[in-house]
């Protein structure tokens, strides 16, 4: 009986099945094979609305698709362009740090691609660089900030594994620069071998491009200053900058009209929130049922019978969440598989702040694994080009990112050094 | 079908309306709550009102995603068929996905309505007045929306046979 539900539930799944629906169902077979009232369900899902991070997630994440939505992307290119352009490899650079930024702000669900990918995939072209280079690094840059503060996963992460999200915002700074320098290197590389450079540096240019997008630009210093500083908590500062950035996009930059286009907006960046947030109630109740049946614990005996340290742990660790992340989106992973590793982590030793951050790389990597990562069919969507094409392009990223997450893995310093 | 068609197209108004009016006031609620504590105030309503928004939000940004199809799912079917080109297995796939999820969120309401009814009898008032089963409600009342529209779509589908998944 078990297994027949545990299959049907299984293939509902990989059908396409919305996982909160999966998840709810996964609990009432629980729930009722463990006798248990279904009304526990929903006094579960009710338990998320007591949750005092859960403001971060809407307002946040309004607030990055504001940003997408008005012409901050084409200014923040602007200044990138003044400020690497001539260097080999520049453009790309700019391309990396920009699609960082906006992927802090909306959480790596596809609006960097389809916000900046129209953007930069003509400057890339122009510039010389390569159809595979141009699309790999547009397809890679759309899950790349996810470990810079206020991204949504880590806020999301921090719910559900209760771990302080200030700090896991610290602990992901050094080694999200680590993704962006080893990816900085490879446009380097590229840039000179490609590209010819024909701009110089010119600080009047800078200072130009830099008074244009001002109010955006010193938007991530200020959340940061805010939240370290003591000055706010990160929800406040999720209201903070939702607020602010109503103003100057409908007030001062004027790029959007608070009656014509943030509605549109709301719906846009609400449609991802609700679905998040069902994902997250609704595992509640299935999850704590896997914490009451020590579901956890029996995978560690099962595992310590293979894995005799913490390293053996983190190596299979890495190809397991690389699977998932090939399998399963960040959110979807991050709510059923946290609840999971967390305690076996902790039996071998591992941080819990490090685990975020490793847990996140690989997800990030995830985004661009093949047969299912995410940005591969967006990617495919936005430039019309056959999937398998984005599978070769991304090819040298993938194992550069791989590269990253091995240091990430295996240097736990880069993550707690400004945490501890 | 066509009236089935302005049926959704109506609750898709209705709810774009409301989550303007939940986030506008999500924004109002949490920035007054940092401005009060400025002048050491605060009214302690303030928050739990806040995050009874978000959770709002949660139910009636799901009925959005349902309409879009853009619910998180671990799609490997799904997409197969998509990248094949194979529509009419495509479409097949999204009427079971459809009308399986119909049926479960049928459940979903009653075992939330259940929980209602226990706070109808034992629940108190939370906040401004509010009792807690018209907060427990919000459950129930989302997931009425949410599996509206997920029958909408399974039916609607049969009017788009020869049309494929797009």
């Amino acid at each position: 009986m078990a297994l027949a539900a545990a299959l049907g539930i299984f293939l509902l799944a990989i059908l396409g099945t919305p996982l909160f629906v999966i998840l709810g169902l996964a609990a009432m077979t629980a729930f009722h094979m463990s006798d248990v009232q279904l009304s526990a369900i929903a006094i579960e899902i009710y338990k998320v609305s007591s949750q005092p991070s859960i403001l971060t997630i809407p307002l946040f994440t309004f607030a990055g698709y504001m940003m997408a939505e008005s012409k901050s992307p084409q200014r923040l290119l602007r200044l990138s362009d003044a400020l690497l352009g001539w260097l080999p490899g520049g453009v790309a650079i700019m391309g990396l740090v920009v699609c960082a930024f906006f992927t802090a702000f909306t959480g790596a669900s596809g609006v960097t691609i389809i916000a900046l990918g129209g953007l930069l995939y003509p400057i890339l072209k122009n510039e010389g660089y390569s159809e595979d280079f141009s699309l790999g690094l547009i397809t890679t840059s759309g899950s790349l900030g996810l470990l810079f503060p206020p991204s949504l996963p880590i806020i999301l992460y921090g719910m559900v594994a209760k771990v302080d999200i200030d700090s896991l915002f610290r602990a992901g700074i050094l080694p999200g620069i680590l993704l962006i320098a080893i990816l900085s290197t490879w446009a380097v590389m590229n840039g000179v071998k490609s590209t010819k450079i024909n701009k110089k540096l010119i600080w009047g240019d800078v200072w130009v491009a830099f008074k244009g997008c001002i109010w955006e630009a010193l938007l991530p210093v200020a959340i940061l200053i805010g939240i370290y500083g003591g000055f706010v908590t990160t929800t406040e500062a999720a209201s903070l900058t939702a607020f602010y950035i109503f103003v100057i996009e409908c007030f001062i930059y004027k790029d959007l009209d608070p009656l014509k286009d943030i509605p549109r907006v709301v719906k846009e960046s609400m449609s991802l929130v609700g679905g998040i947030l069902l994902i997250l109630c609704c595992a509640l109740g299935f999850t704590n049922w896997l914490v009451d049946e020590e579901i956890p614990m029996k995978i560690l005996d099962f595992m310590r019978e293979y894995l005799t340290n913490k390293y053996s742990f983190l190596f299979f660790l890495n190809v397991f969440l690389l699977i998932v992340g090939a399998l399963m989106d960040i959110f979807s992973a991050i709510i059923v598989v946290v609840p999971l590793i967390v305690p076996i982590a902790k039996e071998f030793g591992v941080d819990p702040v490090h685990l975020a951050i490793i847990f996140l790389a690989n997800l990030e990597i995830g985004y661009i694994t093949p047969p299912v990562g995410i940005n591969l069919f967006i990617s495919s969507f936005r430039f019309e080009k056959p999937v398998t094409e984005l599978y070769r392009a991304c090819v040298p990223y993938f194992i550069l990112l791989i590269l990253a997450l091995g240091i990430i893995t295996y240097v736990p310093l880069l993550s707690l050094a400004l945490v501890r | 079908m066509k009236w089935l068609s302005t049926i959704d197209d109506g609750i898709e108004k209705a709810v774009t309306g409301a989550l303007f009016v939940t986030v506008l006031l999500m924004i109002i609620c949490s920035m007054a709550i940092i401005v009060m504590r400025w002048f050491n105030s605060s009214f302690m309503w303030l928050e739990p009102l806040v995050r009874h928004l978000v959770f709002l939000s949660a139910f009636l940004g799901g009925a959005l995603a349902t309409g879009k199809g853009t619910h998180i799912g671990i799609d490997i079917l799904g997409k197969y068929f998509e990248s094949k080109k194979m529509w009419k297995a495509h479409l097949m796939v999204n009427r079971i996905i459809n009308l399986a999820s119909s049926l479960i969120l049928i459940v979903f309401v009653k075992l939330s309505w259940d929980f209602v009814q226990v706070e109808a009898e034992f629940g108190k008032e939370v906040f401004l007045g509010i009792h807690s089963r018209f907060l427990v409600g919000i459950i129930p009342f989302g997931f009425s929306i949410i599996g509206i529209r997920f029958i909408l779509k399974f039916i609607l589908s049969f009017g788009s046979q020869n049309k494929g998944a797009h």
